[in-house]
């Protein structure tokens, strides 16, 4: 069954590629505070091993950029079965070094490389560390309907741009599993890796009107079995985010940002057997701000559970917070 | 050729190399242990001597002193419905919270998916039958663990002892439990089939953990509501205790198979 859906998948991406890439190069003279919105945040349940993200992948009007980015979780999750058992506290944290390459107007290249390091405090006063490398995931997006250029005069440039983009991936086991954090029944994504192959499938969507804007994501992570015959549930992310370009003067724009992210997670499996009490869904309420100076973007993400209803209500997300610095290449 | 292109071939590459893993499902052999781990609570909450008082459906407030049991003749049922039966003599265990006994290791079971476990609460006739003798070390474990009445008298099946209140009974009033089948007059040994949310997978490699929650909360408040505040303490009562043994039945469910090589909480 994994395996059709795998050559689906293999074949869609493949698809994507096989579309002829035109190696124009199209020079952007301004800053596009829209530009970072739509980040891919690299941010779930699975303590960041996982993948895919509550604000998608692609972007709008994207320029190609290098960008660091830290992102902190905090999570509750209960030790042991019974409602007296203890509660501990997680603490998720990632830097992530980012980029994305546009090799033609159409098509465009996403890579993240993220460094993990988590901690839980046990009841008995023993607190867990786990740190490393996290899986480096690689991705292209193809943009299906492009906004119009922009022309020299302002008449001609479009009160109305609409942009969608679909994309296909991989996650590579880069960070390291552990079968041990996996045993017994607090969070099983106390991990820095999946440790198999993922494959990813994007799509996101924006459109802007004068100075609003809205956006649209949803992606779908396919993850494999790993080594150690443990299998992480796929999981689904989507959003929507709506923002306003305020720009004070040609070299510094704020765009603030408001929307709601979801997480849908299958059930994981061990030997192929189903793990009790892992599957789950979550929704968040998102704020950002972005601001925007000269070459150099940075951003401010919150985000806060609406709703949630994680590992059979035994893991409980607290927040998240993602703080980044990016410098745009053109 | 462009740097785009060498990117893009690099990439389908990794995809190729990605997919070409991809395992067949191997035919399990070999043999190995299946551990069974008895985890003791009440209505929901882990169960706590002493410390912890709990409510019941009969309105009584519990503070449990002691719960001990014996599981015995187990029975292994794979996905195909065949099964496996541990060694009778091998099959007898006591599950004591007091003295931290909790967990029942079965060694030697053969390789398979398996999907439902048969056992009883006590010892039965045929085993009794055999005598002082036959019982082996099993007799003595049982003295230690506060599971025998005497020879004669026979095993206690379970041992469940405290004090509670309730409406009619505002001072703390000690109870006791003791079931058993009294010799061979009157007969409580039962079964019962729990069946697994998942396969507990045995291999050569694999060890599965079977994490049972028992609720001894069911003993008086099961099918058969048996309340202390009529009689606290019940020990040869044909009424009672057969109706104890039934509902004593339903404290056993499986709340999860950890499936592994063996290491597990």
């Amino acid at each position: 069954m994994n395996d059709l859906l795998n050559i689906k998948i293999i074949s869609i991406i493949a698809l994507l590629w096989v579309i002829p890439i035109k190696a124009k190069e199209i020079k952007k003279d301004s800053i596009h505070a829209f530009d970072s919105l739509n980040y891919w945040e690299e941010c779930d349940i699975c303590g960041c091993s996982g993948n895919g993200g509550s604000m998608g992948y692609g972007t709008l009007l994207n320029n190609d950029f290098l960008g660091l980015r830290y992102i902190t979780q905090q999570y509750r999750s209960l030790d042991g079965i019974y409602n007296n058992s203890p509660w501990i506290d997680e603490n998720f944290n990632t830097i992530q070094a980012w980029a994305q390459f546009k090799l033609s107007e159409k098509v465009s290249l996403n890579a993240i490389i993220p460094y993990h390091f988590h901690n839980r405090d046990f009841e008995n006063g023993e607190t867990q560390t786990i740190s490393g490398l996290g899986d480096i995931s690689l991705l292209a997006f193809y943009k299906i309907i492009s906004p119009k250029m922009e022309g020299w005069l302002p008449e001609q440039n479009p009160i109305f741009k609409h942009s969608l983009s679909l994309g296909g991936g991989l996650k590579a086991p880069t960070g390291v599993y552990n079968r041990e954090n996996n045993q017994g029944s607090v969070n099983p994504g106390f991990q820095v890796g999946t440790g198999s192959w993922d494959f990813i499938l994007a799509s996101d969507y924006s459109v802007t009107y004068k100075t609003w804007g809205a956006g649209a994501m949803a992606n779908y992570t396919i993850k494999n079995e790993n080594k150690a015959s443990y299998q992480f549930g796929n999981q689904l992310n989507y959003g929507i985010t709506i923002f306003k370009n305020i720009n004070t003067n040609s070299m510094l724009g704020f765009t603030p940002s408001l929307g709601i992210s979801g997480e849908v997670f299958e059930e994981n499996k061990s030997y192929g057997q189903v793990v009790q009490d892992t599957k789950g869904n979550i929704l968040f309420g998102k704020l950002g701000l972005e601001t925007a100076y000269n070459r150099f973007s940075l951003g401010l993400n919150l985000m806060l559970p609406i709703s949630q209803n994680l590992n059979s209500g035994n893991v409980e997300a607290v927040h998240r917070l993602g703080v980044h610095l990016n410098y745009n290449l053109f | 050729m462009t740097n785009s292109f060498k990117t893009l071939i690099f990439l389908s590459l990794l995809i190729v190399t990605a997919c070409d893993t991809d395992d067949e499902t191997e035919s399990l052999s070999g043999e190995n242990r299946l551990t069974l781990e008895f985890d003791n609570s009440f209505s929901g909450d882990d169960l706590l001597l002493e410390t912890s008082s709990y409510t019941n459906a009969n309105g009584e407030t519990l503070s449990i002193a002691r719960f001990n049991y014996i599981v015995s003749n187990f029975m292994l049922i794979d996905e195909n419905g065949e099964e496996f039966r541990y060694p009778k003599d091998e099959s007898y265990f006591i599950i004591s919270e007091e003295n931290g006994l909790t967990e029942v290791i079965l060694e030697n079971i053969p390789a398979g998916n398996y999907i439902a476990l048969r056992f009883g609460l006590g010892v039965d006739q045929e085993k009794y039958q055999q005598g002082a003798e036959g019982q082996g070390d099993f007799l003595e474990i049982a003295e230690e663990n506060e599971m025998m009445w005497s020879w004669q008298a026979g095993y206690k099946f379970l041992n469940f002892e405290g004090s509670f209140t309730s409406e009619s009974n505002s001072e703390q009033t000690d109870f006791k439990i003791h079931t058993g089948s009294h010799g061979s007059s009157l007969d409580n040994y039962k079964e019962v089939q729990v069946n697994f949310p998942s396969d507990a997978v045995v291999s050569a490699d694999l060890s599965p953990l079977v994490h049972f929650e028992v609720d001894a909360s069911s003993i008086l408040t099961g099918t058969h509501k048996i309340k202390l505040s009529e009689k606290a303490v019940i020990m040869v009562d044909e009424e009672k205790s057969p109706k104890i043994a039934e509902n004593a039945l339903e404290m056993f469910s499986v709340h999860h198979i950890h499936n592994g090589t063996g290491g597990h909480h």
